[in-house]
């Protein structure tokens, strides 16, 4: 029974929650973004969760043998906003339609800021998770010593 | 190890903690714990003991990467009825933890117990290898003749 493959799941994890920390962090900057490749205003992304076997190379050698299949996590999607951008009232803009108005993100700062401290907060527990294992890990090396 | 001659029928092993002489399917002889000559059963104890405690922390680690998937569920085994079981050298059973409060999304992981158990698992694991290294000492100290 290996700890390393506990080591890859909370890996998964770290991963996982950094790439929403990054959409997040992209929503903040993208809050007041008229243009984008696609047309339009940004649009508010986030990521969706979801778990799968844990991704050691021994994996597939061991998969018969351990019953205690570790489960990672990856990011199945980043999903975008559909609703309607927020309309403004600015007919000097050169976004403005013929009315005068222009599209802003739907982006409320107080929600991206609360996610993305509960992203930090989340990739912090993988670490604290990291560190008890390979003390374990240490600490079983140090048993011939 | 105490094996015995290949060619017998029903095969005969020893069982490592009474020590007694015990017949055996050969397809299950392969999943029993032995204790190599030098070591007396505490030390195969122990061995077990740190078995079970990393295939929680793995579980630990897997809870505490899926604090944000929806719909994911707590898992966990019943760590002393594993221990009570050890000699079957049975891979633990998994279950889903009851009592835990279930989020709007579905998923029900309590950090909190969660880092409870990731230090706890890691303080038992810490006494077993102290110990284990003790058994160990004493034992080169005998092979050197208590010599250091």
């Amino acid at each position: 029974m290996s700890l390393f493959s506990a080591l890859s799941v909370s890996a998964s994890g770290m991963a996982a929650q950094r790439t929403r920390a990054e959409l997040l962090t992209e929503n903040l900057a993208n809050a007041e973004t008229t243009r984008t490749p696609e047309g339009g205003p940004y649009r508010r992304k986030d990521a969706v969760f979801v778990t799968t076997p844990s991704q050691s190379e021994f994996r597939s050698i061991f998969a018969s043998h351990l019953d205690t299949k570790p489960q990672g996590v990856a990011v199945s999607e980043v999903v975008v906003d559909p609703r309607d951008p927020v309309m403004r009232y600015l007919p000097g803009h050169p976004d403005a339609n013929p009315d005068g108005y222009v599209g802003f993100p739907r982006i409320n700062p107080a929600e991206d800021m609360v996610d993305l401290m509960s992203t930090s907060r989340n990739y912090q527990a993988n670490v604290s998770a990291i560190s008890a294992v390979k003390d374990m890990i240490q600490k079983s090396l140090d048993i011939l010593q | 190890m105490q094996r015995p001659n290949p060619g017998d029928a029903p095969r005969i092993w020893r069982h490592a903690e009474t020590n007694c002489l015990i017949p055996l399917k050969p397809e299950k002889a392969a999943s029993v714990h032995f204790i190599p000559a030098m070591l007396d059963p505490l030390s195969s104890n122990l061995e077990r003991y740190m078995d079970l405690l990393s295939a929680r922390q793995k579980l630990v680690a897997s809870n505490i990467a899926n604090a944000d998937t929806p719909g994911y569920k707590t898992r966990d085994i019943d760590f002393q009825a594993e221990f009570r079981n050890a000699m079957d050298a049975r891979q633990p059973h998994i279950a889903q933890v009851s009592g835990l409060k279930t989020k709007n999304d579905g998923n029900n992981v309590n950090i909190d117990r969660e880092s409870r158990l990731l230090a706890e698992n890691d303080i038992r694991f810490s006494i077993a290898t102290s110990l284990l290294r003790s058994r160990l000492k004493t034992l080169r100290s005998a092979i050197q003749e208590g010599r250091t």
